[in-house]
Formats: C-alpha cells, structure tokens, sequence
C-alpha cells in the first residue's frame, strides 16, 4: 500500500517534470549548426537571425552559433539530423545543395530527417556575360548558344547547386547547350567572367549586386522585379519563364517535441514582420523570403523532385 | 584615392584601435609560436568573437596577429626546428643550424627585423598598388593559373639538394595527397573510403603539424637525457643595437625577398611557404657561397622571415579588390570584412575609405610594432624555453599540437589524421628524406589540376588553350629558365673547368 502510493507519487512528478521541460523550453543555451565556415553567408544568416530568435522565444533563450564547416555542409547538416530531436539542436539548411547530396554522393539523411523550422532567405539566381564576350541581352545569348552548341562557356560556383539548376532550366526551355565551367565558389567565378576567362556566368543576385558596372547583368530569375536591382528586368518580362534561386534557412532534427515545435515555429514566423531583422538582413545583401513550417517541407520535396528528375536524365557526374 | 589614405590616418590612432593592434601583435606572436596554432586558426577563432565590436577594432586585432604570427612561427623554428607556422618550414633550415651553434639569439634578431622589413614592405604595396593592381590580377584566369603552379612545382627542384630521386618521391606523396577528397569539378571522392571528414581532402595544417612537428618531438622525447640543451648563454644574445650593424649586408636580400613575397601574395593560392621557399632559393641563388646555405647562414633566415611577412598585406589586394583571397589567412580576414558588412570590390575603396584605409595603416603599424614587442619578446622570454628539461618541453608541445588541431574543426578524427602524419614524418625524417616537397606537392599539385581541368573545360578539350595568350606564355618562358637556368650553367661551369685544363 505504501509503495504504491510512492510508486504513484514518482509517476506522478515524473510526468509534471516531463511537462515542465517543454513548458519552460528553453531552459539551457540552443547549439545552432552551420555547416560553413564562420563570416560565410549561411553563417552570417545564422548571427543576424539569433537574436531576433533569442527575443521571440523570450525568458532569457540564447541560440550559440557552432561552425561544423566541410564537404558543402554535408557535415554539419548530418550533424542536425542525427542530433537528439529535443529542440536544443537546431541547424541551417541550404536548399537545392543539401538535397542534391542526397542525389549526387552517398548521404546519411534524407529530406524526411528534419523537422522544418523556417527558409528565411531566397537569393535569386542572374545570368551575367563577360563585357568581353559582346553578349547583351537575353536573346543574343540564346541565339549565340543556338548556332554553336556548346560554344558558350558559363563560369558557377559548382556542380549540383542552385546555379547548375538554372542552367539546366535554361537549356531545357531554350533548347540550348552551354558548356560548364564549375569553380569552387562564386567568387572565383565572378572573376573569371571578370577577367573575360569564361563568357557568360550565373550568380546569386548578392553576388552581383556591386559588381554591376563590371560585368553585363541579363536579368534576374523571380517573379517580380527584386529591391536590391529594381532596374533589373526579371526574365519573364524577357520571354523566358525562368525562376530559382538559392535558399537558406533553419530546420531541426525530426520528431520534435510538438510543443517545443511549435514554439520554434512561432518565433520563426515572426522573423518576416521584424523591420530591424529585415534591414540587418538587406545590409548583408541578402534576399527575405520567410517560408515557415510544412510550407518549407513542400518547398524542399520540390526541389528534391527536381533534382531527382534532372540527375535521373543527365547526372553531373 | 590616394588622399583617402591620409584622411583615415587619424581614426587608427583613436586609444582602442590602437590597442587592438599591439594586442593582436603579441598574441600573433604568442599563437604563432605555438607550433600546430596559425594565424589561420587564430584569425578564424577570433572572427566570430568580433561581431560586436567596431570594424576598426577587429581588423586591427587580424591585422596585428596576421603580422606577429608570421613572426612568431620562427621562434620554434630557430629554437627546435619545429616551424610554428606553416611559413615558418623555410626558416628552419637556416635557423636551428645557428641555434645549434650557439647563435640562436641572433637568428631570432635577424628574424624579427626582417619579418618588421617584409611586413613593412607589404603595408606599403598593399596602401598603393590595391586599386591599380586589380587589372593585373584579372589577366590570371585558369590556364595562366595552372601555369603558375606548373612553375611552382619546377622550382621544387632547387629543394631537391643531395638526394633528388627522394627529393621526387616526397613530391610525389604531396601530390598524392593532395588528391584526397572530392574532386574539383564533379565532386567525385577520391581515396576517401567513405570517411566524411576525408571529403573536403587534408587540411593543410594537419598534414603540417604532423609531419613538421612530431618528428622532432619525438626526438626531444627518445633522448630525454642528453644534455645538449642551448642555455640562454649559448643563445647568444645581445642588445639588438650591437646586432643591427651586422645585418647591413643583408639589404639585397630583403629588398629581393620583399618582392618576392609581395608577388607570391598577390598571385592567389600560393602563400607564406612558397613565398618563403622561392626567395630562399633566389638569396641562395645570389649568394657568393651557396654551400654554407643551410649550415646556419644568418641570410637564409632573412630571406624566409623576409618573404613570408611580405606575402601577408599584399595577399589582402586581390582579396580586397575581388573578393579573391591571395593565401588561406587572406580567406578568413576576407570573412571578417564581410562580417562587418565590407563587401569587397571597387566599391569597397568608394564607400569605406576610412575602414578599408585605415586597415592599411594598421597593417603598418602592426609591422612596426612588431621589432618593439617582438625583439624583447622573443629574445627575453620565449628563447628560454630552451631551458625547460626536454620531457615537460616535449609534452607541452604534444599537448598543444593536439588543441590546435582539435579545434579546426572540433574532431578527433583530426587528431588520429595528425598523428598518422606525424609517423610518416617521422619514418621519413629517419629515411633522410626532405620534407619541403611534400608541401609543396601538395598545394601546388591541387591548385595546378584544378586550374588544368577548369583551363581545358573552357577551351573545350583542346590543349591549345594553355598557350592561348601572352601571360601563359610568359609564365611558360620562366618555367623553361627555371628548369633549364641551372642545368646551363653546370654546363658552361664544367666546359670553363674543362678548357682551363
């Protein structure tokens, strides 16, 4: 009788404590995985967003940035997915990068490994000629790469990224072939173009947004024209529907806590309304566009589709 | 623009940036006398802990350590032979005979006034060619790039010295090695036996660590009971007055070296090492008695404390104008400017003057500050660690090469890599042979596939891209010479013997 009533009694604590640990998440420091080195973009996404997290999430939360840099993020994003689902170990997620290695390499985690937190930015994708090359517009690039296949050599920052992808959709819808030059970031690739080594070249709109005296920006892969280059006509406005972009944004280990989810979920939807946030972020030439929960889970299978699609019909290597 | 330079004169001044500086100088030191701890790792530690402060104040803080611990990588390096910066791997072959002789103290003068001349050197070339140079640096697409490596590795040939068949075969394992990883183009793993922490291939500062260091920890540790020790006696220390007047003669040296290093520092990828290696050579080269090189010629430390500071603000100019960094410390300071939202390009020069300027002077100073702090630093308290018993000295060491690669990336696997590293240093320390190429082999052979591969996917598999222009063809002629120079003088050196006769 009375062990019962203390084996009643641990149950009992036990299961107010178990609620109490989600009520007061977070009651210790949350480790936010970047898979890149510190002062990258995907790193100083994660700084900027930090705090405005921190405040959303409220009674004194703190979110410590940790660099896990190597093998295009590989490492650290399979870090998150075989973290502890708890809520205490978030990580950045870079879109279609992280799901192309699922394609092209061997993975240990898929798309169905994370809890989708929130996409935050979307840096979209511009084709740009060396003013060597005499290409100008849109439809001199497409006739050049017309009369001799191949002849159109286009610098990027690698194979199986957002740049790659925009390439393939751009030879699919003008029935083109361009012939890749793949350097190890874009960086390397920008000035390439600069130095009029490669002819053409496809970017992030952050990439470009000063170098716009020095090399011949086409236009610009969204829908609606973009705030860091109102000038620039987005493609559509050319004749050619072509949107993609790079995608940067924060996901969890799957299995969450629902509680602990949804209280992340909720800080992170705030971000989009944040004007401090909004500016810090403009500052570092990256691009907003805050996708949130089960959205950015659709978003990801997508891009998982197509990356699938594209490799399944001409795989990169 | 030149007027902006003068204009951010008054900000660096300003009692915390200045501070910044001195700081950074002797942490640099301290950091890069820690054999297996680089101005790399420091910098790339210290970026993130910058983010509050003011752009002036933690660009004074990389500037200051990038300068003393281009420096502070010689201290070990005179003293045990263990270079504690990858830059450093030249200094020793000069610097640990002269530490032996009793002459350590000396060495370690001519090292930091000759480091302060390169560091110096740069601060100016980076101050005046930044903007002009922009051009230049655009003419080196793939195929000039490759040819540039190409030329590197011909000149691996001068490091051969006795044995150049083992010369070749330490070459060959550099090569190998860099070929660890992903490949450049498709992303395909090569020899990584579905290890993850293999894909991204070596980190050039294990492979350093173990192979540079261990070795000669080994020895310390094998024979704890030899009583060899330099003493600060032995060290040969004096006032650094009475040692200025005896490097006079270096001053060809140091004009060539500078130049040397500047160079090297602008053309991307190739850093302090090479830096430092070629103007060894080229002061070896130059010298009236190439054969007491590596003997304990005070020059040969010169030449190599001399080139590899000069690499350091000039490796910032493709960096600043192009977003290019010119060495692997330029990358992580490249960080740091983006941090506090300096994106690099023309644009920088128009929109930040006062930071991006007063960096420069900074940069400067930090060269400066560094015959001060260094000079009594180094020969006051650092060279004592001669003194500590052998065992402790060899356990401090290991410890701190096992943190500092730790914390590259946070893993042990790092740790066992550097300790498999260090084996076959060892082995081929005992074999006799030379360490040198396999860092060089190893840089230069990525960075000339690389280029080779990008070079012919432009010039879509035909080899004639490689000879396309003016610049490739230049930097092809200097290969030839570099090869050829040599063999041609032994030539004309035995018919002249043979005529005399």
């Amino acid at each position: 009788m009375f062990n019962s009533i203390k084996y009643a009694t641990v149950i009992g604590a036990t299961l107010i404590a178990g609620a109490a640990i989600a009520q007061d998440y977070p009651e210790k420091p949350i480790e936010v995985i970047v898979g890149y080195s510190a002062g990258g973009g995907t790193d100083v996404m994660a700084r900027t967003a930090a705090p405005f997290i921190e405040k959303y999430l409220g009674d004194g939360a703190s979110l410590v940035v940790k660099n896990m840099p190597g093998a295009s993020g590989q490492i650290g994003v399979t870090e998150v997915a075989n973290a502890d689902p708890d809520g205490y170990t978030l990580g950045t997620f870079n879109l279609p990068g992280m799901m192309a290695r699922t394609i092209d390499r061997k993975a240990d985690y898929s798309a169905d490994s994370f809890t989708y937190l929130a996409n935050v930015v979307n840096d979209p994708n511009v084709i740009v000629t060396s003013k060597r090359s005499g290409i100008e517009t849109m439809d001199q690039l497409v006739e050049e790469a017309r009369e001799n296949p191949g002849a159109v050599t286009v610098g990027m920052s690698s194979l199986g990224g957002d740049d790659h992808f925009m390439l393939i959709k751009l030879q699919n819808l003008t029935e083109t072939e361009f012939t890749i030059v793949p350097f190890r970031g874009s960086a390397p690739a920008r000035t390439a173009l600069m130095g009029g080594h490669v002819a053409m070249g496809i970017l992030n709109i952050s990439e470009v947004a000063s170098f716009q005296d020095d090399l011949n920006v086409l236009g610009i892969a969204t829908t609606e024209r973009s705030d860091f280059a109102p000038d620039l006509p987005t493609f559509a406005e050319q004749g050619y529907e072509l949107v993609n972009g790079s995608m940067r944004g924060f996901v969890a280990p799957k299995g969450l806590p629902e509680d602990v989810e949804a209280k992340l979920l909720a800080a992170f939807e705030q971000l989009d309304g944040d004007e401090e946030f909004l500016a810090a972020m403009a500052a570092t030439s990256n691009p907003v566009e805050v996708v949130t929960g089960n959205d950015f889970k659709v978003l990801t299978q997508d891009l998982w589709d197509l990356a699938k699609g594209v490799w399944d019909e001409t795989p990169w290597n | 623009m030149y007027s902006d330079l003068l204009h951010a004169l008054p900000e660096v001044f300003g009692l915390t940036n200045f501070f910044a500086v001195i700081i950074g100088v002797i942490a640099g030191i301290v950091v890069g006398a820690m054999p297996g701890l680089s101005a790399t790792m420091a910098i790339s530690v210290l970026v993130p802990f910058t983010f509050g402060l003011e752009p002036l104040v933690a660009l004074g803080l990389m500037a200051g350590i990038y300068n003393g611990a281009m420096y502070g990588g010689a201290i070990p390096a005179v003293l045990l032979r263990i270079p504690g910066t990858p830059a450093a791997v030249a200094t020793t072959f000069d610097g640990y005979p002269m530490a032996q002789k009793g002459q350590g103290g000396f060495a370690l003068q001519v090292a930091v006034v000759s480091s302060s001349i390169g560091g110096i050197a740069s601060a100016f070339a980076l101050m005046l060619l930044a903007p002009p140079l922009s051009k230049v640096t655009l003419l080196f697409g793939p195929s000039e790039v490759f040819w540039v490596a190409v030329f590197g590795l011909a000149s691996i040939i001068f490091l051969l010295g006795g044995n150049p068949i083992k010369g070749l075969i330490s070459a060959c394992f550099g090569v190998f090695v860099s070929v660890i990883g992903s490949d450049p183009i498709y992303g395909n793993d090569r020899f990584t036996f579905g290890q993850l922490e293999l894909l991204d291939g070596i980190n050039m500062v294990i492979l350093l660590v173990g192979l540079y260091a261990l070795p000669p920890v080994i020895d310390l540790l094998e024979t704890p009971l030899k009583t060899d020790n330099v003493g600060e006696s032995q060290l040969g220390t004096e006032p650094i007055w009475k040692a200025l007047p005896k490097m006079k003669h270096f001053w060809k040296t140091w004009l060539r070296s500078s130049f040397i290093g500047i160079w090297i520092g602008i053309l991307p990828g190739a850093g302090g090492s090479m830096a430092a290696f070629m103007s060894y050579n080229e002061a070896r080269r130059a010298s009236k008695n190439p054969d007491a090189w590596g003997e304990g010629e005070p020059e040969g430390v010169a030449a190599a404390e001399t080139a590899n500071n000069a690499d350091t603000a000039s490796a910032l100019i493709p960096a600043l104008t192009l977003g290019i960094p010119g060495t692997a410390v330029a990358a992580v300071m490249l960080g740091g400017l983006l941090v506090h939202g300096l994106q690099p390009g023309p644009m920088l020069f128009r929109d930040n003057p006062d930071v991006v300027f007063g960096f420069m002077w900074q940069f400067l100073f930090g060269a400066i500050l560094l015959v001060l702090l260094g000079g009594s630093l180094a020969t006051n308290s650092f060279a004592r660690l001669l003194n500590l018993p052998r065992p402790l000295l060899g356990s401090i060491i290991i410890v701190l090469m096992l943190i500092g690669v730790y914390s590259i990336h946070g893993r042990m696997f790092d740790v066992y890599l550097m300790l498999g590293f260090g084996a076959v240093g060892w082995v081929m320390d005992k074999l006799k042979f030379p360490l040198p190429p396999v860092v060089l082999g190893l840089i230069l052979g990525g960075f000339a596939e690389e280029n080779l591969r990008l070079a012919l996917r432009i010039g879509r598999g035909d080899w004639m891209v490689l000879f396309s222009n003016v610049t490739s063809l230049v930097i092809v002629a200097l290969t030839v010479a570099v090869i050829v120079g040599p063999i041609l003088k032994k030539k004309l050196a035995k018919s002249k013997t043979r005529d005399a006769t």
